[in-house]
């Protein structure tokens, strides 16, 4: 069985366990460089705020309505999500990261009822985070995510679903009754990897609910859309084959992340396992044609090792200017490893995760106030042509040869540094949990 | 309903339907021979020393006299750990008025109040419709000396 673990509208939750003053209010986190809606609270959602929505376009709901806007902070974000993952982590053997606010937990060989597991976790993350979390049960990982959305959904509109849904949801212990009649009111664009494009085909085709869907011929739907949407109903119907390297991008992050067979010990080890990451996400994030302005790593020690040290830090470098340049991103990742990096500890797991992305074309003719003079990695315009040719040179080798046959030498990425003041952020909350300066005051 | 804005006295992580949490870190025995009692010796670490939960501490900078008495002055820096559930006699960090104030927790009767180490300051009392949510427990105070 597996469980999809993931935070309640996470930026905008993060922003309220530190200014209790945003609690029940409508708030929404804006991204760092066009002011795009990028995390809506409900309440923010029941004014009709759409994701990714241009702030200029609701601003007006600040006065009218108390709407409230808070500029993206990345690092109080990437912090509170390693407290969460670490949390979460101790409830099942295998745990993936997925993005920055959702990851899978395997339960194979746990007995036990995990309805009460889900709550318990659910109660731990929310008394030691303040963040608030739903739970999905499934027997595979996009059943999982789908009670995930059955539980949220009940939560923030109760009568949707049975009542006892909400917040934790568990697909596998349900009637077969009561699964076909939840499934049946969930529209077919709830499932995990079904976009808009497939949505609209498949309702064309008279598939509207996940019901309709599972009862679909799969030939006829490999044969009009793909092996893609072919595995997702398998999926559906009970049978694993999605694995999450493979699975859909989650919105405005991309990240690479894996634990190691062997428990990592050393700089040199973790460097290359962090710079072979940087490099698939990197890839990835031309292949989208998108720059991203923070790079996030984490590393953490097993907490099942409990006669091992603990340590599962998470460090998020902001870039003075976005980039999709490897050499730039590696630098920054190492960087990052190397300030949190503790000998003496068994590392098994590590991530790099990109964050506040954008479209290539946004950066192009933003003036860089806020470069370090004569910094690294913040390559002159000139520079930044050359360099798209060799990324483009390096990801077709990849593509040819396979992921990981061009890399960089580590030299070269350490004569990268990257820069060290974030874009002006009007906005932004205090980064309390990553900045001593900015910790929280407290009245006494 | 995650939002502790109800109007009655909420725990820290309230989560209706479920019974007050436990963390669930363990501390673990290491047996006679174990290598790690050979191994292991690090230097002492702050960290390990006075942050029990990790994942569940944060830091706080005080302002004002309030709290002297228990040992904690304008300027210091307490530590703030969720994980423990708040009880008599703790100092905790509270909501009130939507802005974080660092008490004495007392209760009494089945009654609650934040109470500030200096006599001239009054107790906080949650009156009935008014919001009082616990957010943590301190359990370490540092000050820094001037040198």
């Amino acid at each position: 069985m597996f469980a999809l673990v993931d935070v309640n509208n996470m930026y905008v939750s993060c922003e309220r366990v530190f200014k209790p003053s945003l609690i029940g209010r409508p708030v929404v986190v804006l991204s760092s460089n066009d002011g795009a809606c990028i995390a809506r609270s409900n309440e923010a959602k029941d004014l009709g705020v759409k994701m990714a929505q241009p702030w200029f376009e609701v601003r007006h709901l600040e006065r009218t309505a108390g709407l409230i806007a808070q500029s993206a902070n990345f690092e109080l974000y990437g912090d509170m999500s390693s407290r969460m993952m670490a949390l979460a982590a101790e409830y099942a053997p295998r745990q993936e990261i997925y993005s920055i606010d959702e990851c899978f937990l395997d339960f194979e060989g746990v007995r036990g009822d995990l309805v009460d597991t889900g709550r318990h976790l659910r109660a731990t993350v929310l008394q030691c985070t303040g963040l608030p979390t739903s739970v999905g049960f499934g027997p595979t990982k996009t059943l999982a995510k789908l009670a995930n959305h059955v539980a949220k959904t009940e939560d923030r509109k109760p009568g949707t679903y049975p009542a006892h849904v909400a917040r934790v949801c568990n697909f596998g212990n349900m009637s077969a009754r009561e699964l076909d009649d939840i499934l049946g009111r969930t529209a077919v664009n709830s499932v995990w990897g079904v976009g808009p494009k497939t949505t609209a085909r498949l309702n064309e085709g008279n598939i509207r609910t996940v019901r309709d869907l599972i009862n679909a011929d799969v030939a006829t739907l490999r044969r009009q859309f793909n092996v893609l949407l072919e595995k997702t109903v398998l999926e559906l119907r009970g049978t694993s084959c999605v694995e999450v390297d493979d699975a859909p991008a989650p919105n405005q992050q991309i990240m690479a992340s894996r634990s190691f067979g062997e428990p990592a010990t050393d700089l040199t080890a973790l460097s290359e396992i962090v710079s072979g990451f940087t490099t698939r996400v990197a890839a990835k994030l031309r292949a989208q044609h998108s720059l991203a302005a923070a790079v996030r790593v984490f590393i953490t020690t097993s907490p099942h090792r409990r006669q091992d040290a603990q340590h599962s830090p998470s460090v998020t470098m902001p870039l003075a200017r976005p980039t999709s340049d490897t050499r730039a991103l590696t630098a920054a990742a190492l960087r990052a490893l190397e300030g949190m990096f503790r000998p003496g500890h068994n590392y098994v797991k590590a991530g790099v995760m990109l964050m506040d992305l954008r479209d290539e074309g946004q950066a192009q003719g933003e003036l860089d106030l806020f470069a370090e003079p004569g910094g690294p990695s913040e390559p002159a315009t000139g520079a930044e042509a050359t360099n798209a040719r060799l990324m483009g040179a390096v990801d077709a080798l990849n593509l040819r040869f396979g992921l990981g046959s061009v890399g960089l030498a580590s030299g070269l990425q350490r004569e990268q540094g990257a820069g060290r003041h974030a874009a002006r952020q009007e906005r932004r909350s205090p980064r309390y949990t990553t900045r001593l300066q900015e910790i929280a005051t407290v009245k006494a | 309903m995650d939002d502790p804005s109800g109007p009655r006295f909420v725990r820290v992580g309230r989560d209706t339907g479920t019974t007050a949490v436990q963390p669930v870190r363990t501390s673990v025995a290491i047996s006679f021979g174990s290598p790690a009692t050979e191994s292991g010796v690090t230097r002492l670490d702050l960290n390990d020393i006075f942050i029990k939960n990790p994942q569940a501490t944060y830091m706080m900078r005080v302002a004002g006299t309030a709290m002297r008495d228990a040992g904690i002055d304008d300027g210091d820096i307490v530590l703030v750990d969720r994980a423990i559930s708040p009880a008599h006699g703790h100092i905790v960090i509270a909501v009130v008025d939507q802005e974080f104030m660092c008490r004495r927790l007392v209760m009494q009767g089945g009654a609650f109040s934040l109470c500030a180490t200096d006599p001239a300051v009054a107790a906080v009392h949650p009156r009935e419709g008014e919001e009082f949510q616990l957010w943590g427990v301190v359990t370490t105070a540092m000050k820094s000396l001037r040198v």
